[in-house]
């Protein structure tokens, strides 16, 4: 069951991501006075362009494997979170600092790629990756040391399960940061700053085509919901039902809800200067520091 | 005594015996003759007197055996007056003196025709190639009368222009010739350390077409307007009223009052339209595209209204030289005014949404700022002086059409930068309804059954000048024209407003960030050429080739029908 668990994440997440993109731009259109595309045009969008050729304008190795490294260290994470509360098979052989690695080489390659595509934007662009990654990676590792901190064992189950296992003010201060930090973990609007369209054509996926860039936007579509999915685990688990089918149908409505919520903001803010950005990041991580304090005060 | 009278006297006290002549068939032009070495006397002269520079127009006078001629225009906003200096030289000796060190916003006017006339500006700062692509061969000058207008010099491999040196410590980001935020090619070299502009150097005018050219050698007075108005895809009413205009002064020609109303309302029309469209366009660069759509929305309203009206969305085809083509009838007038309210609801929403923004504000406030000095320096006109607290518009200053007889604001802010662009534009929405609602008014009331043109009697003397400024909705557009024979101008010059406002695209650029670079660019609004191409290539056999005007109606309208 434990095995089996782990293809149930890679299915579940690999089935609904592409989806979520569908309702984020479906809303978006409707807030535009659009009719928007129909919500499976994502699975089309990613069929079509595997058909396509693969560019390698870049030249070289590291622009060539960087998006299906990117895209299995992005499906790796997703293997080891316990989907339900239920810790799988290889929850034994990792911890939440395996999560965080996983999901960092995951924005690494990315990076690397856009690195060894030689363009001037995607360099602009894996620069500004960077600096994002680089002040909210903290943030992510805030919320899952508070887990730990509240039940004392370094497992990704505790720390996603610990986060609310009591609902004192470090539980209330740690949802307003990861709130705070969803639209820029969603990389929407007004954090879209990476790949900013009209200032530096799409950053680091510039350079890409075909299935590469499918494999891209795959793991952009996973990523979001990941963090969509935490938001849910960590801060509504205890609403969960134990029915590993019924938790799992709530779940979905629940990400599905905060996809509502991302595509709400998004379409309503402008995008941010990096600068600002910065700024808006340093504030969350200080509030995230706070948070894990009054945590290990037992608040 | 007039300003106008005082200003000839002063220049004929001043210049003595370099004054060659001053005269001018309408109250509020001054078209003055001097001798070439009192060039930069009389322009020093006239901006100490408070001129703006707008222009200036190179043609060859050769018929007349007078060589190559350069006209300098300045505009006294406050006078409502503009004075046009004009001075000659030799065929083998081409050399003028140059404007631009004290007046740098004549820079591409004369670097234009050292590449179109083949003329020298002596102390130039940059005599750089601005219009002829980087291939043309030295030597050919395409506006000298024996080049034909469709000459094409074989294409030469493997010549570049060459930009300047970048700052050291700076790299370059290319933007354009393509680019997601230029609309249409133009090349900006932008020198950025991190993420801050050092500097910036532009190469541009790659899809010049020519129209000047075209006009003097193979089309007549009576067919200008319609290619005038195909400059610009936005403000193409401006070229066309601005051209008739420019011709019936220096015809001495007076149009029938109703004319001149139906021209005014087209041109706020046309004014609604632009400034939605570019709300659209602004909301857009900095990633807020929820006000493009909505702003576009709005717009469509206007399209429509234009299409029921002329038969057309855009490129109304209204205007001839002596009046209009179509009337406005009371039914169509009702249908513009339950438009109008309309827009004016859906405006007024828009604009509180947009106004109250605090993540607008951090993207635009102190963005793209150039003091009002530098703006004066510039020449900037348009919304984008008018942000910078020049208190300027052609339709007040230099009164045209029926703008004498409609009361509007002339909207004004103080902060500098894209902030100020943008709510002076909204702002204008506003006044531009007003005025419509004034014009119909007065079509219903008193100019009922007035023609709507009148033809010129015998042809037109060749040899006047007639010179006019439009207010198009990016700023101001001034026409020139010099009646020639062949029922056709000798030279014809359009300056479009951003001619002037993107000399100072890199002043206004330097010390922001990267990631501003487009809402500033932006921010002038930049008309480039309006020439897009609808390309078809077969991917098997790589041939390509251009979809014609009725290819593409029939496919537009095709689709239409079907929604």
């Amino acid at each position: 069951m434990k095995v089996v668990a782990v293809f149930v994440n890679l299915i579940y997440f690999l089935l609904l991501a592409p989806f979520l993109e569908g309702v984020m731009r479906k809303l978006t259109a409707w807030i535009q006075s659009r009719k928007g595309p129909p919500l499976y045009q994502p699975y089309l969008d990613l069929l079509k362009l595997l058909g396509k050729e693969n560019l390698n304008s870049g030249g070289n190795w590291a622009f060539r494997l960087a998006p299906i490294l990117s895209f299995s260290s992005m499906l790796a994470a997703i293997a080891l979170i316990p989907l339900t509360g239920q810790a799988n098979i290889l929850a034994h052989s990792s911890d939440l600092m395996t999560l965080i690695y996983f999901l960092t080489l995951s924005g690494f390659c990315l990076l690397v790629g856009a690195l060894g595509s030689g363009n001037p934007f995607a360099a602009v662009g894996a620069s500004r990756e960077m600096m994002t990654t680089v002040m909210l990676e903290p943030v992510l590792a805030m919320l899952l040391i508070l887990g730990t901190v509240r039940i004392g064992n370094f497992s990704l189950s505790a720390a996603v399960s610990g986060v609310a296992v009591s609902r004192g003010g470090s539980y209330f201060l740690m949802l307003v940061v990861y709130l705070l930090a969803l639209q820029a973990f969603a990389a929407r609007q007004p954090f879209d700053i990476a790949e900013a369209e009209v200032e530096i054509l799409e950053g680091p996926y510039m350079e890409y085509s075909g299935p590469n860039y499918a494999l891209l936007r795959y793991t952009l579509n996973l990523k979001r919901m990941f963090y969509a999915w935490l938001l849910v685990s960590c801060f509504l688990s205890f609403i969960l039902p134990a029915n590993f089918l019924f938790s799992l149908l709530l779940q979905t409505v629940l990400i599905i809800v905060v996809f509502v919520l991302i595509s709400l903001i998004g379409a309503t803010h402008p995008r941010f200067r990096i600068d600002q950005a910065l700024k808006y990041y340093a504030l969350l991580l200080i509030l995230a520091l706070i948070a894990v304090g009054l945590a290990v005060k037992g608040w | 005594m007039s300003r106008k009278e005082e200003l000839l006297n002063l220049l004929k006290d001043k210049l003595r015996g370099k004054f060659l002549a001053g005269s001018s068939l309408e109250d509020k032009r001054l078209f003055i003759d001097i001798k070439k070495e009192a060039l930069v006397e009389t322009a020093s002269l006239l901006m100490k007197e408070g001129a703006r520079y707008q222009m200036g127009v190179g043609y060859e006078a050769k018929k007349n055996g007078q060589g190559l001629a350069m006209v300098h225009t300045f505009a006294f906003d406050a006078d409502s007056l503009l004075v046009a200096i004009r001075a000659l030289t030799t065929e083998d000796k081409p050399e003028f003196d140059s404007l631009t060190p004290f007046i740098p916003g004549a820079g591409w006017s004369e670097r234009e025709y050292i590449d179109l006339l083949g003329l020298h500006f002596k102390n130039h700062p940059n005599p750089k190639r601005l219009v002829l692509s980087d291939d043309w061969p030295e030597g050919i000058y395409p506006l000298r009368q024996d080049v034909p207008y469709d000459l094409m010099p074989p294409s030469a491999e493997e010549v570049a222009f060459r930009l300047d040196e970048a700052p050291p410590g700076s790299s370059i980001i290319p933007f354009g010739p393509f680019h997601a935020c230029l609309h249409e090619p133009a090349h900006f070299a932008v020198y950025v350390d991190g993420e801050e502009i050092k500097g910036c150097e532009y190469r541009g005018f790659m899809v010049h077409r020519g129209i000047e050219k075209l006009a003097a050698t193979e089309l007549t007075y009576n067919e200008i307007p319609f290619v005038a108005e195909r400059i610009c895809g936005i403000c193409g009413s401006v070229h066309s009223v601005n051209y008739a205009q420019a011709v019936e002064a220096a015809s001495g020609l007076k149009i029938p009052r109703r004319a001149e109303f139906i021209r005014t309302i087209m041109l706020e029309i046309e004014r609604l339209h632009s400034h939605l469209m570019w709300l659209g366009v602004a909301g857009h660069l900095i990633g807020f595209d929820t006000v493009f759509m909505q702003a576009w929305r709005i717009r469509e309203k206007i399209m429509w209204l234009a299409e029921s009206l002329t038969g057309n969305r855009k490129t109304y085809g209204m205007v001839i030289v002596g009046g209009v083509r179509r009337d406005i009838d009371l039914t169509k007038a009702d249908l513009i005014k339950k438009t109008l309210s309309e827009v004016e609801k859906d405006m007024l929403a828009l604009e509180k949404a947009i106004i109250k923004d605090k993540a607008i504000h951090r993207r635009t406030k102190g963005v793209g700022y150039l003091s009002r000095e530098k703006a004066v320096e510039w020449n900037l006109v348009g919304p984008v002086a008018r942000a910078r607290g020049l208190d300027m518009d052609a339709r007040r200053d230099h009164r045209y059409a029926a703008y004498d007889e409609v009361k509007f604001d002339v909207v004004v802010a103080d902060s500098g930068d894209v902030w100020g662009t943008l709510v002076v534009r909204i702002k204008e929405i506003y006044e531009a309804i007003k005025i419509i609602h004034q014009c119909l008014g007065k079509l219903a009331s008193e100019l009922q059954g007035s023609p709507l043109a009148i033809e010129i009697e015998g042809p037109v003397p060749a040899g006047q000048q007639g010179l006019s400024v439009v207010e198009a909705p990016r700023g101001e557009a001034v026409h020139y024209v010099l009646t020639g024979d062949d029922n056709r101008p000798e030279r014809w010059r359009v300056r479009a407003p951003t001619y002037p406002n993107l000399q100072a695209v890199p002043d206004m650029l330097l010390n922001n960030k990267l990631a501003d670079f487009p809402i500033i660019v932006g921010s002038i609004d930049p008309c480039i050429s309006c020439t897009d191409r609808v390309a078809v290539i077969d991917r098997k056999t790589a041939a390509d080739r251009i979809l014609s005007r009725q290819e593409l109606e029939k496919l537009s309208r095709e689709v239409r029908s079907k929604t």
